[in-house]
């Protein structure tokens, strides 16, 4: 009923914590999430998901909750890295960790009138109702005390063109002591939208979730939709998925090392990084008639053969090839640009393990863990890559850990190119089989992303969790900027460059 | 002044990067209507500054914005700039469906700008919340909200649709 890969381990809910505690010591935690499963057992359910270092596996710890006692003890004392993931099912679910210790509310906004809105018997109208705009939002950001300490506030809109959030900062001087982010601004209701629609259908508000993720995680919706209906795409359909996830992967990481000379003032840098980035969206606009790689794929498959015009992919690619080389000769040259990335935004191996940090985050601060490796997918298994580490977690690492990415991406579509893929481009659709569920997960630019996909007892969706990377990374800021200067925050932010739509979802 | 944007855009006047331009956006570079935007001229003093506000956009629109400054696209030569404050602005573009978290923001921020003002929807969620109508956390588009004066369709509109649509609604909201 599982697919392969998936280990499902029931727990009782008296044993939960310190069995996620165990498992978090050899595994990495991938996401933490509940259900409203009560329309097929009665229950609640809470599902931990884990993979064990260097096997293409997960375990999946779970527990039933029932209706009449939704609180179980608290799992983040004992593992840090699940303390949003429970903030987020008591917000949504009204599923209450005893002991949690931050009692705020993290997705639900002070307009939200308390209502649980995962919650199957709840409706879009029924949450809608209980709305009310001018409703304080009464949220206590955690204040520093002392002689000489202010605060800055920063947000929703913010100066540039980005997506809005709320920064508050407590400084000494110019020396940034704290940051409490207030996210969730843009927070949709994309996960109770996944619910209204069919399966087939989730594609493109997948590809919506996040901008420039969007090939990634419509890759692991599809994924994980396929991995319950028993399709099996054909290898055609994954090479043109797996070389599109690298021109994604491409776009992004060359537009953020560009980016980041936004942050430090270096006006050429950028320009010249927003050059090459363009060149590609270009690309990405031939190949796919989108330039944000919209419309390709379909549950089943993909929409067009991207290898038609591997002519094109080439000759492009060779221009970007060299424009990059002298781009990043160009960085490493300016002592000015590089003094800024050098010990600036340091997140250490210890607390970014702890906190569950993902994608080139991680990898920046010495953490080997590469979606593509440790669970080959797609065409992964059949290429020779690294995963590419740096040790010593600054925005430097973070920028050189994309360098070397980059010339990953560029040698695996190569190599895509060079071997010839056989098969259907789209596969018809399989039957969605009652109360199954599949996971679907990819590495995409900014990190792993995860997709829990469960079917209700009519094969219509009953669940679809996203976990994307921005979400395990955005607690990381506050790390990462302690004891940095105000004016670096943008450089630090930059180097993580996190979504909040992705996030606040 | 907007007929000299125009002209150097899709006219005989190319400035440098045109061509570029025009190859990748085939789907927006047609003629420039008939009719001047001297009013607006008059209005504007051949400079508008845009207020970009994201309302709980996927992030895709507001790259593409950011792509109208890189040196390809560059619109500050025609005098349009983004600017960091709804005081210093003209005109401001809406992006995503209006999610509940930002409604309060987006009103703030369109009451701090000073007349007149020009409110421009950028992108089919704007327009009337475009894949996530319907869903819980939002309102369905920026009209919901503010008084809307033109829209750019896509999803998102290219950096050259989003430039040629800033102009017609412009010398529309002109006339």
């Amino acid at each position: 009923m599982y697919p392969e890969n998936e280990n499902y381990i029931e727990v009782s809910p008296a044993d939960f914590p310190r069995k996620c505690a165990e498992y978090s010591r050899r595994h990495f935690l991938r996401m933490i999430f509940a259900a409203d499963e009560r329309e097929l057992d009665g229950h609640f359910r809470v599902y931990a998901v884990f993979s064990p270092m260097g096997e293409d596996r997960f375990d999946i710890l779970t527990m039933k909750l029932g209706e009449d006692n939704l609180s179980y003890e608290s799992i983040t004392p004992l593992v840090p890295a699940a303390h949003w993931y429970e903030r987020e099912m008591r917000d949504m679910f009204g599923i209450i960790p005893e002991g949690h210790p931050d009692g705020r509310p993290l997705c639900m906004h002070g307009m939200y009138g308390g209502v649980y809105p995962l919650r199957r018997d709840v409706s879009a109208a029924d949450i809608k109702k209980a709305v009310d705009l001018s409703r304080e939002d009464g949220y206590s950001f955690m204040r520093v005390k002392g002689e000489g300490v202010y605060e800055i506030p920063v947000g929703p809109v913010h100066a540039g063109i980005i997506e809005p959030g709320h920064f508050r900062f407590s400084a000494v001087g110019e020396t940034i002591y704290h940051l409490d982010p207030r996210l969730f601004f843009t927070h949709k209701g994309t996960e109770k939208l996944f619910e209204s629609r069919g399966f087939m259908d989730g594609v493109e508000l997948s590809e919506r979730i996040s901008g420039v993720s969007s090939f990634s995680h419509s890759s692991a919706y599809c994924m994980a939709v396929e991995r319950m209906a028993g399709m099996e795409i054909s290898p055609r359909a994954k090479a043109v998925r797996t070389l599109v996830i690298e021109m994604e992967r491409l776009y992004n990481h060359i537009g953020d090392i560009g980016n980041m000379c936004a942050g430090t003032g270096f006006a050429l840098g950028y320009a010249k990084g927003a050059l090459l980035k363009e060149s590609l969206m270009a690309l990405n606009d031939r190949l796919t008639g989108s330039r944000y790689l919209r419309g390709i794929n379909v549950t089943g498959g993909v929409t067009r053969d991207v290898f038609d015009a591997a002519d094109d992919i080439i000759s492009t690619l060779d221009g970007v090839k060299t424009g990059f080389k002298h781009f990043m000769e160009f960085l490493l040259d300016s002592v000015s640009h590089i003094e800024r990335l050098e010990g600036t935004g340091l997140l250490s191996r210890e607390i970014a393990l702890k906190m569950g940090a993902t994608g080139p985050a991680a990898r920046a601060s010495g953490i080997s863990d590469d979606i593509r490796r440790a669970h080959p997918h797609l065409s992964y298994g059949s290429l020779v890559f690294e995963a590419h580490t740096y040790q010593k977690g600054d925005v430097y690492s973070r920028m050189m850990v994309r360098r070397e990415e980059v010339e990953c991406s560029f040698s695996i579509i190569d190599s895509l190119i060079e071997c010839r893929h056989e098969g259907e481009l789209r596969i018809p659709a399989g039957r969605f089989p009652a109360g199954g569920s599949a996971l679907g997960y990819t590495e995409g630019p900014r990190g792993s992303i995860f997709y829990w996909i469960k079917a209700a007892g009519d094969g219509s969706p009953l669940r679809v969790k996203v976990r994307s990377a921005s979400f395990c990374n955005w607690p990381l800021i506050s790390y990462a900027i302690h004891g940095n200067i105000v004016p670096d925050f943008p450089l630090v932010n930059k180097s993580f460059n996190l979504s909040y739509s992705g996030c606040d979802l | 002044m907007l007929r000299q944007i125009i002209l150097n855009l899709f006219g005989k006047k190319p400035a440098i990067g045109m061509d570029a331009i025009r190859a990748m956006v085939g789907d927006v570079a047609g003629e420039p209507g008939a009719g001047g935007p001297a009013r607006l001229d008059a209005v504007f003093k051949r400079s508008i500054r845009i207020r970009q506000v994201d309302a709980g956009s996927c992030n895709a629109c507001e790259w593409e914005c950011t792509a109208l400054g890189n040196p390809i696209y560059d619109v500050s030569r025609f005098g349009i700039d983004f600017v960091a404050s709804p005081r210093h602005a003209d005109v401001i573009l809406v992006t995503g469906p209006v999610s509940l978290g930002m409604a309060q923001a987006l009103k703030k921020t369109y009451l701090a700008m000073p007349e007149p003002k020009i409110v421009i929807a950028c992108g089919d969620c704007a327009r009337d919340g475009g894949v996530y109508r319907g869903a819980y956390g939002v309102l369905d588009g920026a009209a919901s909200v503010v008084p809307v004066d033109g829209y750019i369709p896509g999803c998102p509109p290219s950096p050259a649709a989003i430039m040629k649509c800033i102009m017609d609604i412009l010398e529309s909201a002109a006339k």
